[in-house]
């Protein structure tokens, strides 16, 4: 790769690549660096099209590009046919043969692969519901791009506000650019990335430090994934333009370990760009100089925490410190450093090419632009979605996410993490932003949405965060540790119907405590899961410490499973499908759970057929008949 | 090509060879020559230097045990002639404490009577290597005052070479050696090893594990150029490749590193990604994240357990499978899902599951009939 020594070089570089790929008629987008699709072959899918063109002749016509996440990760792989936008969702390896002598050598479509649902087939992304309510700005580059190639980045435009900030603008002037847009930070805490700027430029110190956080650390989110492995470079070219305004020469890119793909995609952006001479000393010839290294998180919630993340690039255990003075100030090894979210550093090169005022113009009063969210859970269609801030929670839920699964009941929605809340329907007309949000008792957080129906439990998710959290407090400060730990264990007892009265006022108390005199950030928000279910769901609390119940029929100690005699026509699916083997019965003859090899997992309900529906799930404590009796006793 | 002239004033001499049996200095001399260096030779050690003083080889290949001045001395003196030439020793078979003391003193590397032309010749060329290293000046590198890199500690070398000499006594039946006192601690890192591994019968074994271990470390360290800050990507990567952190390795990071070993078991204990006992040859991790768990991620748990016979955070007693519920893999729309070996199997059924772990047993039972035995990684 020559290296580009002025901003001149990079747009003719730029105009090379567009012209090389205009010659091209098609353009095939699989969905396949995913993990969702990758799960669903993708890659095969993408090798298959790839090998089938060729066999076809079609090389020098279409071009097949590998990109990360599209997005509706719950119908993929997805394949994307450009012109036209032609999105074939599901699709197999075997399909290959046929979209390509189909589709692309004679424009028929492949009908049985469009988007379907109730009111019909969809043939174009614009046409899904799920995209068309959408404001795609920083995930729409997934579905331009191949990840591992910084000139299909180049081709669409990339690089070109680092180009314009390095010769056209001062880094004062490039600060007040990003105050005035009010971008603000996407990693939860919502601060106002441009005043963050601000004061690490104007801290003591020769030596400063720009950081990229993708410890993405929240259970239910993966947006910061599908962005460091769909489209590196977009967030690299956000840090680069960082870096220049603070005037630090130094970088670090911290992505947790369980993400090995993003690992793998982020290393080789950072070669690239590198070799082209965007990233290192001189860059385009201006004179300015920043190298990035990437640090591995070895997975610990707490290390996304900004003073625990530095402590950890130091070597040192991730712990979180308090912060008397900020981060900015006094960070890295002393340093001021600035840390910035993935999606945050993304949004970067957006409003340096597009102006403020475009910036400004999406979005609410205190929040603009747009924000990624994980749909996930008991909707619809699941996926990874980018909307303008202020749309309400019921768009995104049923607009977007199609509605609740099944035909159940929406309950809550959870977002904003451990560190957020649940929300009832009657708050479902919310608009999302980050003070509406905080205001109802939840919060923005990093982005993820766990939309929950009628059966689920209130109870035992407040208890899966408290679980989640207890594991992960570092366990430095006491009200954190301890408060944690006590909350668990009248929660364990609620939902093992070993809750008394007096446990919700303990509950309350804890969290109380734990609010005002916690450390950091995870101790002080970790009431949030348990005094939203308190507000909203009450009830749910006095069934489970009153009346031993659990109205969503969850919590498995108040719960068992019991086979209908009359219904069951010993057909012995539900024997076959279960692990500890806990199901008596012979072939065409009814069948009884032993209850007490019975662990409850659940399989023999989900494969009793459901015209027939004998497997039943009941509250309260098993009750033995006599057939069962007979069963077991003849064992 | 090289003339064969035993002495020659003009050609510049690459190996001297200083030992009192002909038989050594002759049959060095024409394995050398194959290999295209030019030789010459000594009987004793005064000889032997004044031929280094005036021929400045290279690399010296010198005899430890000879009449007159011994082996170490001429080792010193050649030191302050020149710290350019490498010196490798010849040590007659099993003599540890020569050899470590050697080491100490500076020698390269050391060759046992009685050696094989291929091995002597190996260790020629990396000394040859060396020397030529030496006498470019240090690559310039800028300061990073605050990552200061470990100074490279020269001891571990040495400890290195002196358990590997030491593994190959054992393994030959040889024991009962006085050994410097900081072998033995190695030694007794290599029993606990055995004694871990349980399967292993012969302490020459356990050390020959042992040390691919610490050369490993070593590799890994160096990759991340003796950064102290690197110590979480150096324990990442280790854990990576043995899929746990035996006590040795660590122990050996902390050397290397110059890290407290209070630092290094801190980490160890705190992050999740790394693990102290030794787990199975396949990782089935069930997601807990939240919107697995609202899409029946207990249940799924549950039976993975039952199917497995294991609980959360055991490994079977086969070594074959680990079972972990972790906080979100990140593949949240298809839940619940089960990552096994880094594939995610979203929402699977019963019979998908049996599938995948049946073929993983299958594999692994044809692996070991095939002999290889299954270490723990």
């Amino acid at each position: 790769m020559p290296r580009l020594n002025s901003p001149g070089e990079l747009i003719e570089l730029r105009r090379k690549l567009s012209a090389s790929r205009e010659a091209k008629r098609l353009r095939v987008s699989v969905c396949s660096r995913g993990a969702s699709c990758s799960a669903a072959k993708g890659s095969e899918l993408a090798d298959a099209l790839a090998k089938e063109i060729a066999r076809q002749h079609m090389g020098n016509q279409v071009e097949v590009s590998r990109g990360g996440c599209f997005g509706l990760c719950q119908r993929g792989p997805i394949v994307l046919i450009r012109p036209g936008n032609i999105c074939y969702v599901g699709v197999k390896p075997e399909d290959a043969a046929e979209i390509v002598g189909e589709t692309l050598r004679q424009g028929r479509p492949v009908e049985r692969r469009f988007f379907e649902d109730a009111r019909g087939q969809r043939r174009t992304l614009e046409e899904i519901p799920f995209y068309k309510h959408q404001q795609r700005l920083l995930l729409d580059g997934n579905t331009l791009v191949d990840p591992q190639e910084i000139d299909d980045y180049i081709a669409i435009g990339g690089y070109q506000a680092l180009a314009k900030v390095l010769f056209e603008m001062e880094p004062p002037a490039l600060i007040e650019m990003i105050k005035r847009s009010g971008l603000r930070g996407r990693g939860g805490g919502g601060f106002l990335a441009g005043v963050k700027w601000e004061t690490t430029r104007n801290a003591p110190g020769d030596k400063k430090y720009v950081i990229v956080n993708g410890d993405e650390g929240d259970p239910g989110a993966y947006m910061d994934r599908s962005l460091m492995e769909g489209n590196p470079h977009s967030i690299l070219e956000g840090l680069i333009i960082g870096a220049y305004a603070i005037g630090a020469h130094e970088g670090f890119f911290y992505v947790r370990q369980e993400y090995p793909v993003a690992t793998e995609n982020i290393l080789i952006a950072l070669k690239q760009a590198r070799d082209y001479g965007l990233l290192g000393k001189d860059i385009l010839g201006s004179g300015f100089g920043v190298d990035v290294t990437l640090h591995r998180g070895a997975g610990a919630f707490v290390s996304g925490e900004s003073s625990a993340l530095m402590a950890a690039i130091e070597g040192k255990v991730g712990q979180p410190r308090l912060k008397y003075v900020h981060t900015s100030v006094s960070g890295l090894w002393d340093r001021p450093s600035n840390l910035n979210n993935v999606e945050t550093w993304a949004n970067v090169p957006f409003i340096v090419n597009n102006g403020v005022d475009w910036f400004r113009g999406m979005g609410t009063d205190g929040s603009k632009g747009t924000k990624i969210f994980s749909l996930v859970g008991k909707v619809l269609n699941t996926g990874l979605v980018e909307v303008p801030m202020g749309i309400t929670l019921r768009d995104i839920v049923y607009k977007i996410g199609g509605g609740i699964r099944d035909g159940k009941k929406f309950k809550a929605i959870q977002t904003g993490g451990p560190s957020g809340g649940f929300l009832p329907e009657s708050l479902l007309d919310l608009k999302v932003d980050f003070d509406e949000l905080t205001r109802a008792g939840s919060m923005m957080g990093s982005g993820g949405m766990i939309v929950m129906d009628e059966s689920d439990c209130m109870v035992d998710a407040a208890r899966y965060y408290v679980d989640f959290l207890a594991h992960e407090s570092c366990g430095q400060c006491i009200p954190c540790r301890e408060g944690l730990r006590q909350m668990l264990k009248v929660l364990n007892n609620i939902v093992a119907g070993k809750g008394r009265e007096g446990d919700v006022d303990l509950l309350e108390e804890l969290c109380e405590l734990m609010e005002s005199a916690s450390m950091c950030a995870l101790g002080q928000t970790a009431h949030n899961p348990v005094m939203s279910a308190l507000k909203h769901f009450r009830w749910e609390f006095d069934a489970h410490i009153r009346e031993k119940r659990c109205p969503a029929l969850v919590c498995r100690d108040l719960i068992y499973y019991e086979i209908d005699l009359q219904k069951c026509p010993g057909c012995g699916l539900c024997r076959k499908e279960c692990p500890t083997e806990a199901i008596l019965g012979k072939q065409k003859g009814p069948h009884v759970i032993d209850q007490d090899k019975c662990v409850k997992c659940g399989n023999c309900l989900t494969v009793c057929p459901k015209k027939i529906n004998a497997v039943v799930k009941l509250p309260g404590k098993p009750r033995l008949r006599p057939a069962e009796q007979v069963a077991t006793a003849a064992l | 090509m090289q003339n064969t002239a035993m002495q020659s004033s003009e050609a510049s001499v690459d190996v001297l060879v200083i030992d009192d049996e002909e038989s050594i200095r002759e049959g060095c001399r024409q394995v050398l020559a194959t290999a295209g260096y030019l030789t010459e030779v000594a009987e004793d050690g005064i000889l032997g230097l004044q031929v280094a003083e005036r021929s400045r080889p290279p690399v010296v290949l010198l005899d430890l045990r000879m009449p007159g001045i011994s082996g170490i001395e001429v080792l010193e003196k050649l030191r302050g002639m020149d710290p350019q030439i490498v010196p490798i020793v010849i040590t007659g078979y099993g003599s540890v404490d020569n050899a470590v003391q050697s080491m100490k003193l500076g020698a390269f590397d050391f060759v046992s009577k009685p050696f094989d032309p291929a091995s002597l010749l190996a260790v020629v060329n990396r000394a040859i290597e060396r020397h030529k290293e030496l006498q470019q000046p240090p690559a310039r590198i800028e300061p990073r005052p605050e990552i200061r890199p470990a100074e490279r500690v020269e001891e571990p070398d040495v400890l290195l070479k002196g358990l590997e000499t030491l593994g190959q006594s054992y393994s030959l039946g040889m024991e009962g050696y006085t050994l410097p006192e900081q072998v033995q601690s190695l030694e007794q890192e290599a029993e606990y090893h055995a004694k871990q591994l349980g399967t292993i019968q012969k302490k020459g074994r356990a050390i020959a594990d042992l040390l691919a271990d610490l050369r490993m470390v070593d590799e890994i360290v160096q990759k991340h150029g003796f950064k102290r800050n690197a110590l979480i990507q150096v324990m990442l990567d280790v854990q990576m490749k043995k899929h746990w952190l035996p006590r040795h390795t660590l122990m050996w990071t902390s050397r290397r590193l110059n890290v407290p070993a209070a630092r290094v078991y801190e980490i160890a204990s705190f992050y999740e990604a790394f693990s102290l006992v030794p787990q199975g040859a396949h990782t089935v991790q069930v997601c807990e994240g939240t919107a697995c768990h609202v899409r029946g991620a207990p249940q799924l748990a549950s039976t993975i357990s039952a199917l497995l016979g294991i609980k959360n955070g055991e490994t079977d007693s086969r070594l074959l499978f680990t079972l972990k519920e972790v906080h979100c893999v990140g593949c949240c729309a298809v839940a619940p899902v089960v990552k096994i070996d880094g594939t995610c199997h979203g929402s699977p059924s019963m019979k998908q599951l049996t599938n995948i772990l049946r073929s993983l047993e299958a594999k692994e039972q044809v692996r070991s009939c095939q002999g290889s035995t299954h270490q723990a990684n």
